[in-house]
């Protein structure tokens, strides 16, 4: 069972960015890893749409003794322009650590590593949903500061309802919005 | 343990093919003709695929994360549902006409209970009812006629004769109708697809070419076989199917209630039937043997989708039971709203049944959406003007000259009857939405009414901008005098107008602005360490309602000594007096309900201080946040809001934090606080139904305000734990007290958050 497991942790876990030319080596593990909470399974085409846009914006988790996949997040950074002025958001969507190695701080390490980098790229904001359910996944977030800003109704295809959190890493300066240029995105 | 979920919103759910007529068969195009040139591109394309990399990805500029969900991987048989079973092999996993006990009929039946009722709570039809070989056999081709709908369709009838098929058959024809009725009436009203309910059929249509009546017919005649059966069957098995077959028949009835919205008690008739055998169809479950093999998640391979195959909804019968019998007593009840007496009593039914918990299902929800605005008129005999009018005249506008149907006649142009006439008409049509706006997003699911909220926030904003833009040009036209008006604030007199109009606007826009504040609690939104700056923000907008109410007041006030000063005939008007008696009767609630949250919010407030300054609510380090930045997010949806004025961060910061006032003080002026709005709490529950507008929904209104008085009591009692507590303690930093929570639910009343302070061993 998940949890039960006392593996010891690797001293010295190593992060690294992910790059197309892992797809190979990683991707049937990142797949694998994320499946295993869903009911329903992503195509593969879900993946690539992040990773070969957003590689820079996927860190994985791997065991320096074998390179093994411990844990991934994946993410996307767009401007969003529902909203005046346009932003450039950032959005966490998935996020995923093999159980026995889960509540030892690596997801906390692999979101950091994420809104780093999308702070580095220039994000307003951080964004993500997570199950009503999910309160270690809320604390871990909460922790680092974002916080709830709508509740969404039977959000997941089991029933259950989302939080959207955010994360604003920019106070909204309206007369900004001009310099928002979509070209720089990718 | 940790159990970082995964976060791809599921895009998937939105992934299916729209109704209608069932999918042509598309003819390849004829590429053999004189204006075009085929060129084999086959080489060329092998060619330009060698440049990718495994795994690159091809898309163009409007590739969404949308489409990557709805791609699909051939051969991947959690994808593809193609790729393990055949339709024809789906055909042959479960025989149809094959003869069932009389406990199985049941076990099936009940089955299909819960499917039923699943789909109710949202899940698509793919996953609940469509997974019945008897649903599908019913259901295609779609039948034509009565006769056309059976189990077996060609050969031999000789199954279809048998009683226990036919007892099936009805309760399913049933079923399936009652189902086309539901998705229609959710369909025609406001809601959310996927979110509220899945209206997708996949391309069946429910029985909707089939009359009503003569699914009513088959009905009776089964419960007329049936019943001839006696002897034959055990009794207890043999009532429990009459009973299944006469739920559907009342079933067909409650569905079809809109057409008496104009006598409330033949609308109300169904559900009371219901409601009276529904505790026998429970107890007779136990009879039933349930036969799992009658239902196939494989069916998904024929519905007209193209979503990825998946589970069955499984559903316990008794929460599925549950389910259905808050649905038929929430129908009943809803029936009530036909009683209109005023806009505000109507107001306070809608807000209060919409905040049962757990709240009404949809279809209820939209079923109550069509009561209220059928046809363009309001309860099925009121025009939205009479609606907005009584609304005004309960306000702000007791008998109003404004208001005077007589000024529709007026021609004169420089009269002002005629500017009267034509200014309130211009308002009438600029307000009719955001009104009825209100009550329709209250009929809403609780996520979506804090969302709309923030959204309809801004057309109230912008109504105020017209309303006092048309009150000046009436004040001017109608010469009104101004008065000395005392703000309660104690800034000194001030020459002040009526302002009728914005008056009523800013009331509203200020109910919406504490109701998204109150949802948030009720949600679950904020954080512990929040709820200091988060009731100190109610408390600011409560305020500011209680000043705007004593404003009103004063004007209601003034009209009733204007009417008592004049001579006139001797025989005055008795609308007029009732009229401003009810305005005068309205103040006064909406004085002691500002008043109440203004203090209880004040109270708490002051608590969640203290609790913060004693470290008994931590705050996360939030190394990726400030305070300010936070500040900005909670506040977004009323940053449009010109007033009242958004507090600056540094207001904010002061009044959250406190930070000159002693733990002391803080306690006195948290007990002060609550202990006034006990007393208010307790004005409010002696008032009668007239007197809280609540005619209709007055047991509903009185349950919230005593939760309203419990929680006041509560906050007493948090407050004198935590300040025995500093009292007895020497050291701030080990107090042995710890602080817990409540979830909304365990709370007494869901917007008031009170602390349970809990000693330490």
């Amino acid at each position: 069972m998940a949890g039960s497991s006392t593996k010891q942790l690797p001293a010295n876990l190593e992060y690294i960015q992910y790059e197309h030319r892992l797809e190979g080596q990683y991707l049937p593990a990142i797949r694998a890893l994320i499946s295993k909470d869903l009911s329903e399974p992503y195509s593969i085409y879900v993946y690539r749409y992040f990773l070969c846009q957003w590689s820079h914006l996927c860190f994985m988790a791997l065991d320096p003794e074998d390179s093994s996949l411990i844990g991934v997040i994946v993410c996307k950074l767009e401007v969003h322009s529902s909203h005046s002025p346009p932003t450039r958001r950032g959005y966490i969507a998935m996020l995923a650590v093999a159980s026995h190695f889960r509540g030892r701080g690596v997801a906390t390490a692999l979101v950091k590593k994420a809104i780093d980098a999308m702070a580095n790229r220039n994000a307003d904001e951080i964004v993500l949903e997570t199950e009503e359910t999910n309160t270690a996944a809320m604390k871990l977030y909460e922790g680092l500061g974002f916080i709830r800003s709508k509740k969404l109704h039977r959000y997941y295809l089991n029933g259950n309802s989302a939080y959207r959190l955010i994360l604003l890493l920019k106070a909204v300066d309206p007369d900004q919005s001009s310099l928002y240029d979509e070209r720089q995105v990718t | 343990m940790a159990d970082f979920g995964v976060g791809v919103p599921d895009e998937i759910a939105r992934l299916s093919l729209g109704q209608g007529s069932a999918p042509q068969d598309t003819l390849p195009p004829s590429i053999r003709s004189d204006g075009i040139a085929v060129v084999d591109i086959t080489a060329k394309f092998s060619d330009a695929v060698k440049t990718l990399e495994p795994g690159a990805i091809v898309k163009d500029g409007f590739f969404t994360l949308f489409d990557s969900v709805a791609a699909l991987e051939i051969m991947d048989p959690k994808m593809d549902s193609g790729c393990s079973t055949t339709e024809a092999e789906v055909e042959h996993l479960y025989d149809v006409s094959k003869p069932l006990l009389p406990e199985e009929v049941l076990g099936i039946i009940d089955q299909l209970l819960c499917h039923e009722m699943s789909w109710h709570l949202g899940y698509p039809l793919s996953q609940t009812l469509f997974t019945s070989f008897y649903v599908e056999a019913l259901s295609t081709p779609d039948p034509r006629s009565i006769q056309e709908a059976t189990f077996i369709r060609n050969g031999g009838h000789d199954p279809n004769e048998q009683p226990m098929l036919q007892v099936l058959r009805a309760y399913c024809l049933g079923m399936l109708k009652s189902c086309g009725y539901v998705n229609e009436r959710i369909k025609s009203e406001h809601y959310y697809e996927e979110e509220d309910f899945v209206t997708n059929t996949y391309n069946r249509t429910l029985l909707a070419s089939l009359p009503t009546d003569a699914i009513r017919d088959v009905i009776i005649e089964a419960i007329a076989a049936l019943k001839s059966q006696r002897g034959s069957i055990p009794d207890n098995l043999l009532d429990a199917l009459l009973l299944r077959l006469e739920l559907r028949h009342i079933f067909l009835d409650a569905v079809e209630c809109p057409k008496h919205m104009k006598e409330p008690d033949m609308a109300k008739k169904p559900w009371k039937e219901g409601l009276a055998i529904l505790p026998a169809l429970k107890k007779s479950h136990s009879l039933a043997s349930p036969v799992d093999e009658a239902f196939s998640a494989k069916l998904q391979r024929k519905l007209a989708s193209t979503m990825p195959p998946r589970p069955i909804v499984q559903l316990d019968f008794h929460v599925a039971f549950g389910h259905l019998k808050s649905l038929f007593e929430d129908g009943l009840e809803l029936i009530d709203v036909l009683h209109y007496t005023d806009s505000q009593c109507l107001l306070t039914f809608v807000s209060t049944f919409q905040a049962k918990k757990p709240q009404p299902i949809v279809y209820v929800r939209t079923l109550l959406q069509t009561f209220l605005f059928d046809a363009m008129e309001v309860l099925g005999s009121m025009s939205i003007r009479q609606l907005l009018d009584d609304d005004f005249a309960i306000l702000t506008m007791p008998a109003h000259q404004y208001l005077d149907r007589l000024n529709d006649e007026v021609e004169a142009v420089q009269d002002p009857r005629y500017a009267m006439a034509q200014q309130m008409e211009l308002f009438r049509t600029r307000a009719a939405q955001p009104f009825l706006d209100i009550l329709r997003t209250t009929c809403q699911n609780r996520c979506r009414v804090r969302r709309t909220l923030c959204h309809l926030l801004r057309d109230w904003e912008s109504l105020q901008v017209d309303a006092e833009e048309i009150d000046q040009i009436l004040q001017v036209k109608v010469k009104e005098q101004p008065t000395m008006h005392w703000s309660s604030m104690g800034s000194g007199g001030v020459e002040s107008y009526s302002l009728p109009l914005s008056s009523w606007t800013y009331l509203y826009k200020l109910r919406q602005m504490e109701q998204i504040i109150q949802l948030g609690f009720e949600l679950e939104i904020y954080q512990a360490d929040e709820l200091a700056g988060m009731y100190w923000y109610l408390n600011y907008i409560s305020k500011s309602r209680l000043h705007h109410t004593e404003r009103i007041k004063s004007f209601v006030i003034k009209r009733v000594e204007e009417t008592h000063g004049q001579p006139g005939p001797g025989n005055p008007d008795p609308t007029i007096g009732a009229q401003l008696q009810r305005s005068l009767m309205y103040t006064r609630l909406s004085l002691l309900d500002a008043a109440v949250t203004w203090e209880l919010s004040d109270s708490l407030s002051c608590l969640y201080t203290v609790l913060n300054r004693l470290k008994l609510i931590k705050a996360p380090p939030r190394p990726y946040s400030t305070d300010e930045l936070r500040y900005e997010i909670r506040m977004r949806p009323f940053a449009p809001v010109g007033l009242p004025v958004l507090p600056t961060f540094e207001e904010f910061t002061a009044g959250t934090l406190q930070p000159d006032t002693e733990i002391d003080e803080l306690f006195e002026y948290a007990e002060r606080a609550v202990e006034g709005a006990k007393r208010g709490f307790e004005a409010l529950s002696k008032m009668t139904a007239e007197e809280s507008f609540s005619v209709g929904s007055h047991q509903r209104w009185a349950a919230a305000t005593k939760n309203g008085l419990k929680s006041c009591i509560a906050t007493k009692i948090a407050i004198s734990a935590v300040a025995k507590a500093v009292e007895k303690s020497k050291d701030l930093d080990n107090l042995k007290i710890k602080v817990e929570i409540p979830t909304p639910e365990k709370a007494y009343h869901e917007s008031w958050i009170v602390p349970k302070i809990v000693p330490l061993a």
